[in-house]
């Protein structure tokens, strides 16, 4: 057996399909949160660092919600709307009289909203992590693990809930005032678009996102205060290596990463593969500055 | 036109005798804020002029660590409240000074060096976060202050880093070990350890790995999980093998993310589940639900009323921690090690500065000595039981707890008195 056989019998091919499968999942939920992140960016330049608290808030909302009713599909309803609402109202408070000021201002602002969303929280529902049931709670066998079916019903709902929001921006009718937006801003309100409530939508559309998410994943982790803040920098750097405002690239970048962070865990210490995500953001940064996915101007 | 009539001569008595105008606002404004200052506080009533000692603390408050944050100070507040009531330390009342760390050792190193400077408190009980414990060690050192260790659990704190002015009032990872050892290794001899891959967790790791093999079993693998990993399956997927049990080393939400998953994946069902008793904390139980049951596990506190917790001082600081705790959570929490620890810590430094006979912080040396084998005798001071400061590294050895949970409740299995615990000290500051 040459060099070359030894080396293909040597790679764990259950422990690979193990981990294309966590891989997959992994950068569905990812890529989920960083197309709110990407898409707010992308329209209004805005960076927004309350991302990740919509998304706890959305967590937070589908759990009272649950309680409420006992149903899971009213709690991921409910929740987003309820945080769409929230966002616009956001928008309109405290991002629309920034339009127009240094990028500075809506980052302080949106990381002291984010400052008060996680201390609002913790007063409100206290140090006690919350619970919301999973709908499904069967398992199938994957290799030597039993694997959850609802981690692939999260993926499907990801995948569903990105390709709806797609489909809408290409033939719905904010769709299409948002992507004139996006094109020319100027132009778009020339033509009699209007921009600040185009703004508002978007922000409404990408808290929705966050909320749904947050939802999503409570199942598998329980619902805290902090809960966002261990999901917003990965998806930061999705959003920088996907490049800033480019959707399709996001999704892509948080399936790359999330695929390159499983597969380095087989041959690496598990804590080591994470710097993968880095290493990844830091060679984007350097050699393709706008992003993987979007040409580089020269 | 409408205010003319204010310019009439038989109007000026009526409309400038009341007017409000800047120069009264700022008059009875400062009048207001003086006569505040001047009017006693409830403890200045009850202890006439004696000046309160101000007792500094670190929590916290904000960021990754807020929630066991928010119950500790709990019970610091518990043990202050209960001091003051009865008549203060050395006649004088205790007053708290709690300052968010953020759960970051930097901001941390900032709070401590003002406590230190410009609040100038008299001792410190606090520290919840590992890595920020040992951060500002040397700050108290440096100051010669007192540091009432009140929740950090890192072994280093009282061996490799330890210093004269630190003192642990509690259990730490090696005494576990040696506690837990012969149960682990009686229900499997080969483990697996995931753990929190910070200080706490790798040396609380290592102490497992020593002990488990001195009890004639082995560890035959470990996998390091950063803290706040929200999706941990990449790392739990990879833990398959030849082994009889997994065993977890975490604490707060991560603990309710290990539990979670590894039941998903069915390690929990394949393999025994062990671990530390912070995974299980009553502030987890809720978010775990019945994913933990059947899970073993050690802590030096259990809100539960068996063997030597089924005392009349402990009911009565269970239902005055659970009052307080609901205040800050509508859920109603069960109290927490948190609590516990803290209410403790603060009453040792009450015992040890009445001893002393401690008044500033030049006393400091004296309470040093008055803390160190001092022995802390169970009561309503300290309702989880006996202890003492060992004089060697300022640890304590209290009782431990080994204990089952299921349907959402803890069962005691065994209690493992401090003096089975005893480790042998890695600083001697007697010598």
């Amino acid at each position: 057996m040459g060099a070359l056989g030894q080396f293909f019998h040597a790679i764990p091919f259950d422990l690979i399909i193990i981990q294309t499968v966590n891989g997959i999942v992994t950068g569905m939920i990812l890529a989920l949160i960083a197309s709110g992140l990407t898409l707010i960016f992308g329209i209004m330049d805005v960076v927004n660092f309350a991302h990740g608290e919509l998304f706890m808030l959305g967590a937070y909302i589908g759990f009272v919600v649950f309680v409420t009713t006992g149903s899971f599909w009213l709690a991921l309803i409910g929740a987003s709307l309820i945080v769409a609402i929230l966002g616009a109202a956001m928008q309109i408070v405290a991002l629309r009289p920034l339009i127009g000021r240094d990028p500075l201002n809506t980052i302080l602002a949106t990381f002291g909203i984010s400052l008060v969303l996680q201390n609002y929280a913790l007063w409100q529902f206290g140090p006690v992590v919350r619970k919301i049931p999973e709908p499904i709670s069967s398992q199938f066998t994957l290799f030597y693990l039993q694997y959850p079916w609802y981690r692939i019903l999260i993926t499907v709902l990801s995948a569903a809930i990105i390709g709806g929001f797609w489909l809408y921006l290409k033939y719905g009718k904010l769709g299409v005032w948002i992507r004139a937006t996006a094109q020319d801003r100027v132009m778009a309100q020339a033509m009699g678009i209007p921009v600040p409530w185009v703004y508002t939508g978007v922000f409404a559309i990408g808290a929705a996102m966050a909320a749904a998410s947050g939802v999503l994943f409570a199942p598998m982790v329980g619902v805290s205060h902090t809960m966002g803040l261990d999901w917003v920098l990965k998806a930061f750097i999705v959003v920088v290596v996907g490049g800033m405002g480019n959707l399709a690239g996001s999704i892509v970048a948080a399936i790359f990463i999330s695929l390159l962070e499983a597969y380095a865990t087989i041959w690496v210490d598990p804590s080591q593969a994470v710097i993968v995500s880095f290493v990844v953001l830091i060679l984007t940064l350097l050699f393709r500055p706008t992003g993987l996915f979007v040409a580089t101007p020269r | 036109m409408t205010e003319k009539w204010k310019e009439e001569k038989w109007a000026e008595d009526i409309w400038y005798s009341g007017k409000v105008t800047r120069r009264r606002v700022i008059g009875w404004g400062g009048g207001a804020i003086g006569a505040m200052m001047l009017v006693p506080a409830p403890w200045r009533a009850a202890f006439g002029a004696e000046k309160a000692y101000k007792i500094g603390s670190e929590q916290p408050l904000s960021g990754a660590g807020a929630a066991g944050g928010k119950t500790a100070v709990v019970g610091l507040q518990m043990a202050a409240d209960r001091i003051n009531k009865n008549g203060g330390i050395n006649g004088r009342p205790v007053e708290l000074d709690i300052v968010d760390d953020e759960s970051s050792p930097a901001v941390a190193r900032q709070k401590t060096e003002k406590l230190v400077q410009e609040d100038n408190i008299d001792a410190h009980v606090g520290g919840f976060l590992s890595n920020i414990c040992l951060a500002c060690m040397p700050v108290w050192e440096d100051a010669k202050i007192i540091n009432m260790i009140s929740v950090c659990l890192d072994t280093t704190l009282t061996t490799t880093h330890c210093n004269r002015y630190s003192f642990r009032t509690y259990d730490y990872a090696p005494a576990q070990a040696v506690a837990f050892a012969p149960t682990l290794t009686k229900m499997g001899k080969k483990w697996h350890i995931a753990f929190a891959d910070y200080s706490w967790g790798q040396s609380t790791r290592d102490a497992y790995i020593a002990h488990i093999k001195e009890n004639g079993g082995e560890v035959v693998g470990t996998t390091g999980i950063p803290l706040g990993t929200p999706d941990m399956t990449p790392f739990l997927s990879k833990i398959s093998g030849d082994f009889d049990g997994l065993f977890g080393i975490f604490f707060g939400k991560d603990g309710v993310t290990l539990v979670t998953q590894a039941y998903d994946l069915g390690l929990t069902k394949k393999y025994k589940f062990a671990g530390d008793g912070s995974i299980s904390e009553s502030t987890n139980l809720i978010a775990i639900g019945n994913k933990i049951d059947g899970f073993t596990a050690i802590n030096r506190y259990i809100p539960v009323f068996q063997g030597p917790l089924d005392t009349p001082y402990h009911h009565a600081w269970f239902n005055e921690a659970k009052e307080r705790l609901a205040k800050i959570d509508p859920s109603g929490p069960l109290p927490d090690k948190y609590v516990q620890s803290n209410f403790e810590a603060l009453n040792a430094l009450k015992i040890g500065m009445e001893k002393s006979k401690f008044q500033t912080r030049a006393d400091t040396m004296k309470l040093v000595e008055a803390l160190e084998g001092l022995e802390l005798k169970a009561g309503p001071d300290f309702p989880q039981g006996d202890k003492t400061i060992r004089k060697e590294d300022h640890q304590a050895f209290p009782q431990e707890f080994i204990f089952t949970v299921s349907g959402g409740t803890y069962h005691l299995i065994e209690t493992v008195p401090g003096a089975k615990t005893v480790v042998p000290p890695a600083c001697n500051f007697s010598a």
